[in-house]
């Protein structure tokens, strides 16, 4: 086991690992960038280290910055968390060439996966089922071309991106004519890459995510699947587990063969596998994301294994100690993504000073978050404030248990999300199960929120 | 280096917005934090003229030939305001280690309560300090000249005064390992020029005077 980790992200998922160090036994030091200099990880942590200043570029995301810090704290592994470093496999390339490991997948597992379109290739190579979609678009052409051969409607995708960021939808010909030169220059501002490639849109579909673990020594586990499917412009915002739109036997179905070819292509450490779900049933896989996730924690109440913990102890050289048959998923878990955004003005990210703050409690309630009464939200980063997440028994308990915990929950001074939570919980859609990924972008946000003040 | 960063972090949203905030950050941060601490500067270390970058923006203060008197009193009313928000220190111990293995643990408190009219260059990066050879204290130095380096993965990146004036008391040991913005050598400001009243001046290493 390491005896010290950097961990190199910051808000909630920076306290997530240190409690994961924490509960190993192992040593942490917190890198945070000037603005973070209040934040709860760097307040908590026993070691915390300035390792830049507000702007990303020159503290989470520089390179030299976060292995510099490892090193002269005397750490002998990294954290990247989700986001920043977390999937840049020249990164876990540098850390690795300084004596350190990453906390993730070796540089080759995350190279070979580092393409989305490849990745397809590969994993269609062994038995997933993918959605049509181009290669590699040469030009203008090309995209027509393929776009012809696809069937409108297609989603134009970066390759290098991740999230749905940069993603464009469309629908005939004349719109791909008048969107193809801006997605490329968009991609080349927004991941320095410009490769696009060309997927068909499903128009009524769920998000389904497969966890799966696997150790240096081929042994592999998945932890079932998760449904993100409310979503608001291709950004999760409630995750669920089980789905509500699988039966016992598709889930098992889907998670085995997803398990099954990932280990084939020889992946490493954590991964979630998604798929798009369309209304028939079938499943598509899209991407592969070689990090912990945001929603994590939903896996972990149904589970009871501790996923950021296993995540080290794979990076670490240990073996997963753990088989198929001690994985098991009892009662259900739903993740509410509480976000610093005004619903009622387009979701603009908000900042500023949180006054009162009260997380939620109860049989269930698990909240992760980085706030504290009169903390100062920094303007530089993403709006996550934190998750909070619920467990029941089944399905209407954890519904339940949800908005009784939403009432609870008190951030003063900032405008959140968390009455759009209630609304969504609160609508039939919702309850029935039956909300696609393309819903709240449909019918807005209002008509949510105006019918659950009702 | 990577060449390339695949995702940044999840759930950030239009950036048009993003942009709107930022500025109104920028200005109000212009308005609370700098210019007031930039006229404290000015007045304290009687320098004719200051520019700051920061982020996109610049500002420059110029002052005509003013007498002592009259720039401590331009500068007093702002005292309070230029230090509001400064001394809220962390409410955790930071530990810094040493090249060498061994720790020296500070509580942040200590080092953000800064006294008044203090300045001193400071880390421009996480990495090994190592002060020039020849310092010593009581040098002189020029706005902008290199006093040091912090080696950062065997790139040495200059540390610079932020002012002209003299060469203070070390707050960090050769080899020590530092972190980004850690006061690592006191400047002192030329004895005639240092008022009891010179206000808290607050010298981020993005702000650098400029005679």
């Amino acid at each position: 086991m390491f005896t010290k980790i950097l961990i190199a992200n910051r808000g909630e998922i920076a306290l997530r690992i240190l409690r994961a160090c924490r509960s190993l036994g192992v040593g942490a030091v917190v890198a945070y960038s000037e603005a973070d200099r209040e934040s709860l990880a760097a307040q908590l942590a026993d070691e915390a280290i300035c390792i830049g200043p507000a702007d990303a570029k020159h503290s989470y995301l520089s390179a030299p910055a976060v292995i510099s810090a490892a090193i002269v704290t005397g750490c002998d592994a990294i954290h990247p968390g989700y986001g920043f470093l977390s999937e840049d496999e020249g990164f876990a390339d540098v850390v690795r060439a300084h004596d350190l490991a990453f906390i993730g997948p070796s540089a080759e597992v995350l190279e070979r996966f580092a393409s989305k379109e490849a990745t397809r290739r590969i994993l269609s190579a062994h038995g997933l089922t993918t959605i049509p979609g181009s290669t590699m678009l040469r030009d203008e052409d090309h995209a027509l071309e393929e776009a012809e051969r696809i069937g409108y409607p297609v989603l134009i995708k970066p390759s290098a991106g991740g999230g749905g960021k940069g993603m464009r939808l469309v629908r005939n010909a004349r719109e791909l004519e008048s969107i193809f030169k801006v997605s490329r220059s968009e991609a080349k501002a927004g991941f320095g890459d410009d490769s696009l490639y060309l997927e068909k849109f499903l128009e009524e579909n769920r998000h389904i995510e497969i966890q799966v673990a696997v150790d240096r020594f081929g042994n592999a586990i998945h932890l079932f699947e998760r449904d993100c499917s409310v979503q608001r412009r291709h950004q999760k915002i409630i995750e669920e587990t089980p789905s509500p739109a699988l039966t016992d036997a598709a889930r098992q179905d889907l998670a085995e063969r997803a398990l099954k070819a990932v280990s084939a292509a020889g992946y490493e450490n954590l991964g979630t596998l998604e798929f798009l779900v369309d209304s028939k049933g079938d499943a598509y896989f899209i991407e592969i994301n070689c990090r912990i996730q945001v929603e994590h924690p939903i896996t972990e109440l149904c589970t009871g294994i501790d996923l950021v913990a296993l995540q080290i102890r794979i990076a670490a050289g240990e073996p997963l100690g753990i088989t198929q048959a001690d994985v098991v998923s009892n009662g259900h878990a739903i993740e509410f993504r509480i976000l610093a955004e005004d619903p009622a003005k387009d979701f603009r990210p908000q900042s500023g000073q949180v006054g009162a703050y009260l997380a939620p409690g109860g049989p269930g309630v698990r909240m992760d978050s980085h706030l504290y009464p009169g903390y100062e939200i920094p303007s530089y980063y993403d709006s996550l404030l934190g998750k909070l997440c619920v467990w029941a028994p089944d399905r209407a308990q954890a519904i339940a248990r949800g908005d009784a915990a939403l009432r609870e929950l008190l951030v003063d001074g900032v405008i959140t999300n968390i009455e759009l939570h209630r609304a969504i919980l609160a609508n039939q859609v919702f309850i029935d199960g039956k909300v696609t990924t393309s819903l709240l972008d449909r019918v807005g946000s209002a008509p949510f929120v105006a019918a659950g003040n009702r | 280096m990577p060449a390339r960063v695949k995702s940044s972090t999840q759930g950030s949203e239009s950036e048009d917005a993003l942009q709107v905030q930022r500025d109104h950050e920028a200005i109000a941060g212009l308005a609370d934090d700098l210019l007031p601490a930039l006229i404290a500067k000015l007045a304290a270390s009687g320098l004719g003229e200051i520019e700051v970058r920061q982020g996109g923006w610049k500002a420059r203060l110029r002052m005509p030939a003013a007498t002592d008197e009259s720039s401590k009193s331009a500068a007093k009313p702002l005292e309070g305001h230029a230090g509001r928000g400064q001394v809220t220190g962390r409410g955790a111990a930071v530990v810094h280690a040493r090249a060498d293995g061994s720790e020296r643990r500070s509580t942040p408190i200590e080092r953000a309560v800064e006294e008044p009219g203090r300045i001193a260059a400071k880390s421009p990066a996480v990495g090994v300090y190592q002060p020039r050879k020849d310092l010593a204290v009581g040098m002189r130095v020029r706005s902008g000249e290199r006093i040091g380096h912090v080696n950062v993965l065997g790139v040495n990146q200059d540390v610079v005064s932020p002012v002209d004036g003299v060469i203070g008391s070390s707050l960090a040991e050769s080899g020590e390992a530092v972190e980004y913005g850690q006061e690592l050598v006191r400047i002192d400001l030329p004895e005639r020029q240092t008022g009891g009243d010179a206000g808290r001046v607050d010298n981020d290493p993005s702000v650098a005077g400029k005679a």
